[in-house]
């Protein structure tokens, strides 16, 4: 028997006729994934090797949420019983009462509402985990066969697939299809680049990423002048998505405002404070289809759909969960899944090509070291970041090692920053006028 | 699921292997976790739970592989998942895939290591842990109200069992509690938070917090410093000497250090060369030691590797000079260094890779300092020690890099980053308070500049190594601080100059 089935079956009479009246539910929640993946890698050049060998990983797994007739709550991780014991679910259930808490805001549970339709689901990587993975291994041998000679190469590909299922008491009972694929390389782990979506990657995007790397590869082998302090430094879209991952989204977390740890407080928000440049608008959209940021539903049972978080650089809300969003005194709002599904909009944006023509002066980042480690909730910055592409008059001319320095919010907010679309990524090439000197 | 039958599990399932072609390890983990949070005087969150399941890693006869696992620890599933690994691996060496028959070297081992935890996972209930953390919240709430306080309390326990075709067997358990604070606060109109933890193998953590409330007055002091961070200026960048604490100092083991000598990596390592450790490199000077190893009631205790061999204690730098790597079996004899055992998976649902477990960083040249119970105070106790050894020098910047807040590196360039709380200029007898501003530099260059330690040994700096998308625990540290002369190739960020 699945687990979701478990689950319901123990909840239902749970909340219909416990065996303990301590034990009885009012209302209740159950998440549950089943997915099946595979995988292969490259190591130093050598594909499948004892690190990195082709991987099959089947799960089903999820979480409960409970409710209980006292008005307690308890939230619990599940996976299938390893025996079969007739005595499982109900020992489990009274170790999630013993572990209940009180926390009124939590107990809420939405009604059903309409779903929108959203694709999430590509056949042609169940016929991957079906067995015809032919595809994983013929694309290893390409990136072996074209790589520069002398590159040492790293990379991995991933095909996932399977059903996440959402039931509430209150009446929500769905089940759909996802799917997810990724796939990434580099050289020297000094270059790279990768793709994920819920779709098998295009001929044509692959080409394009493939050229794009080995460019910036080539890019790295003469030394460039170094930079100055009038430089433009320019970030990459996945440095833009790390940047807005570590400055942007933990500020616009719902309980981190409730609570006062984030840069901006809730009367910002209520007073749409401006924050961002008025070119900026930054969302959450879960109904882009086969995107990994989409989904159906969040796994509280509320339907996909559009937030604004910032809207011509006025704080619109931050984005909500059930809990926060009753504490907030709002509906609950679209979720990120890291920072899968958030874009970043410009007014003035034009296309990568273009922009490149007008740089005079300016250096690429693609990567830096220790992003991680900044303060969030500053939004401050000083970051090392070896290997960049030095840009002067339109043309990248070589490589050179920096040191940023500088507030990612203020960056936002500052009228010389500009952006420019990317044609393999969701997020932009951001082109900001920060502190730069050479490493 | 206890010792005893996760043993029985994998037993079965090696049983299924027999008469097949080819090596077979099966990995079994049953993990359970209770966790708590409390944000500003609520109970945030309560949560119960676990993550069970077994993988099994097929060799073919030539040495090729393949991985199957799944999160339903169930016999049923066995023959499933060998069939699985084996067929992927028979791919795999289709393909012309990097061969290794090391595992058949491996010596075989049956062992069955008791739980060394001293209250066992569940022996103190839920209820009372939430007393016990809302108590220790609320104290803290009132000691320092004008912060926004987060408290939780993490109590891990994961069951391993090990299984090789050769008749290894070996099980062991490792607990794990943290109680950690983070704490933001606000100064003219700038935000800084703040972590600090006490970690340790069970909820004796809490006993011992509520008997000498130390974290709790460390976590004070962290927001006392944040906030005078808040409006502190920047540094100019530049070259300094500095004084990093144990935290930090781990960070520069681990991350810059530790990396560059795990055995899977010479092919991209700094301290590697045409794929082989450079033993007999003088990386620092005389007197300098870093060594690696489990330490019983630590964070990262792991007794044996997770391809089931003995997870032994290595000094990787002798007197400054690299004189051991962290071999594992498939790679360590290949890299030219023993084989250590130093094989760690985040669970069995990954790949084990050579990896750190506690890393300490020594040096015979100590200079001793009396700890004080204030940060500030011992702050002073710094200053003066320096002073008093003749080690602060007129007219120049000695900068005190205090809190880790994590780091990185790329060990095949040599380039690491690492990032503090904030920084003090211990030179100054006002003790003036700075930004923080990313240290960075090259490995060799930071390992070359370290000059003595200062106070006994420190090793709970606690963290996730995060190699190969994993998240393994790992901690280490130091003396109390290290001292490091000023080099060019070491660095602050901060202000252009």
């Amino acid at each position: 028997m699945k687990l979701v089935a478990q689950l319901e079956d123990l909840l239902y009479q749970s909340q219909q006729a416990p065996k303990k009246e301590e034990l009885r539910l009012s209302a209740w929640r159950i998440l549950v994934h089943e997915s099946e993946a595979v995988s292969l890698g490259i190591k130093d050049n050598s594909p499948g090797s004892v690190y990195t060998p082709p991987s099959y990983r089947q799960g089903e797994s999820g979480e409960v949420f409970l409710v209980w007739a006292d008005g307690t709550c308890s939230q619990a991780i599940v996976q299938l019983p390893f025996k079969n014991d007739p005595d499982y679910w109900p020992k489990e259930l009274e170790q999630w009462k013993l572990a209940s808490y009180e926390d009124p805001d939590a107990t809420h549970i939405p009604s059903p509402e309409p779903l929108e339709l959203v694709a999430l689901e590509d056949r042609a990587i169940e016929q991957i985990i079906a067995g015809k993975d032919e595809v994983l291994f013929d694309q290893v041998k390409q990136w072996l066969k074209d790589r520069p000679s002398e590159a040492k190469m790293q990379g991995s590909i991933q095909a996932a697939w399977g059903y996440r299922h959402v039931r509430t008491s209150t009446g929500l009972a769905v089940t759909y299809q996802q799917s997810q694929f990724i796939s990434w390389f580099s050289f020297d782990s000094l270059v790279g680049g990768g793709f994920v979506k819920r779709r098998l990657i295009r001929p044509e995007e692959r080409e394009d990423l493939w050229v794009q790397i080995v460019n910036q590869y080539e890019g790295m082998k003469k030394e460039a002048p170094p930079v100055g302090p009038q430089t433009q430094v320019i970030l990459s879209p996945s440095m833009t998505e790390d940047m807005l991952g570590q400055f942007v989204l933990p500020n616009f977390s719902g309980d981190r405002v409730i609570e006062g740890q984030g840069a901006f407080s809730k009367e910002n928000f209520l007073d749409q404070k401006l924050v961002f440049h008025p070119h900026f608008s930054l969302l959450i959209d879960p109904l882009r289809p086969l995107e990994l940021g989409s989904y159906m539903v969040t796994p509280e049972g509320v339907p996909a759909h559009r937030t604004v978080l910032a809207r011509d650089g006025l704080l619109q809300t931050p984005y909500l969960r059930v809990k926060d969003a009753v504490r907030w005194g709002a509906k609950p709002t679209a979720l990120p899944q890291g920072t899968g599904g958030l874009y970043l909009k410009h007014q003035a944006e034009v296309p990568w090509e273009e922009a490149l023509q007008g740089v005079e002066d300016g250096v690429l980042v693609l990567s830096v070291l220790g992003l991680h480690t900044q303060e969030a909730v500053s939004g401050s910055y000083s970051l090392s970041a070896p290997h960049c592409l030095r840009i002067l008059k339109g043309k990248i001319v070589g490589r050179t090692d920096v040191k940023l320095t500088g507030n990612f919010l203020a960056d936002l907010a500052a009228p010389t920053t500009k952006t420019a679309q990317a044609s393999l990524s969701n997020l932009p090439y951001l082109m900001i006028k920060t502190g730069v000197q050479t490493l | 699921m206890e010792q005893i039958e996760i043993r029985a599990l994998v037993q079965a399932v090696l049983a299924e292997t027999k008469g097949l072609k080819g090596y077979f390890i099966v990995r079994a983990q049953s993990r359970r976790e209770w966790s708590l949070r409390l944000s500003n005087g609520r109970l945030d969150r309560v949560s119960t739970g676990g993550d069970s399941g077994y993988g099994v890693q097929a060799f073919t006869k030539e040495g090729a592989s393949g991985f199957a696992n799944s999160d339903v620890l169930a016999l049923e599933l066995g023959r499933t998942l060998i069939d699985k690994a084996i067929r992927l691996a028979r791919r795999n060496e289709a393909i012309g895939s990097k061969r290794n028959r090391q595992i058949w070297e491996a010596p075989q081992i049956q062992e069955e290591v008791r739980n060394p935890a001293q209250k066992v996972f569940g022996e103190i209930s839920l209820s009372e842990l939430q007393e016990k953390v809302i108590s220790l919240h609320s104290r803290l709430r009132d000691g320092f109200p004008e912060g926004s306080w987060q408290t939780s309390y993490r109590q891990i326990e994961e069951v391993w069992c090990i299984g090789r075709s050769d008749g290894t067997l070996v099980s062991f358990v490792i607990p794990r509690a943290v109680l950690m604070h983070q704490g933001t606060v606000r100064d003219q109109g700038k935000a800084q938070s703040t972590l600090i933890y006490r970690s340790g193998m069970d909820a004796t953590v809490l006993f011992e917090e509520l008997a000498d409330h130390s974290l709790e007055k460390k976590a004070m002091d962290r927001a006392a410093f944040a906030k005078a961070v808040c409006s502190a200026p920047h540094l100019p960048s530049g070259h300094y000497p500095l004084i990093i604490d144990y935290g930090l100092a781990k960070g520069l083991a681990h991350e810059a250090f530790g990396h560059a000598v795990e055995s899977d990596h010479m092919n991209e390592s700094v301290l590697g060369e045409a794929g082989k450790l450079r033993i007999g490199l003088r990386v620092a000077r005389p007197g300098v030691n870093i060594i690696d190893g489990p330490l019983l009631g630590d964070w990262a205790y792991q007794p044996f590797s997770a391809n089931g061999l003995i997870r032994q204690t290595v000094t990787i730098v002798k007197d400054g000079v690299l004189v051991a790597g962290l071999g594992d079996i498939f790679s360590g004899e290949e890299a030219g260094m023993p084989v250590t055992g130093a094989g760690r998976a985040e669970s069995y649902g990954q790949i084990p890779l050579p990896r750190m477990s506690n890393i300490r960083l020594l040096v015979d040249r100590m200079l001793p300092l009396t700890p004080a119970e204030h940060l500030m105070d011992e702050v002073k106790v710094v200053r003066e020690t320096l002073m008093q050894n003749g080690e602060l020098r007129e007219g120049e910047k000695n900068l005190l890099l205090l809190g880790y807040r994590g780091g990185q590196v790329n060990p095949k360039t040599g380039d690491f980053v690492f990032q503090c709380d904030g920084i003090i200029d211990v030179a100054d007898p006002n003790l003036p308070i700075y930004q923080p501003s990313i240290f960075s530099g090259k490995i060799l260059s930071a390992l070359e500049a370290i000059r003595g330690g200062l106070g006994e040994g420190c090793f709970d700096a606690i963290g996730a190594c995060g190699k190969g998308g994993q998240s393994v625990a790992s901690s280490g540290g130091s003396h109390r601080y290290l001292l490091m002369d000023v080099d060019q190739q070491v660095s602050l960020g901060g202000e252009q100059a």
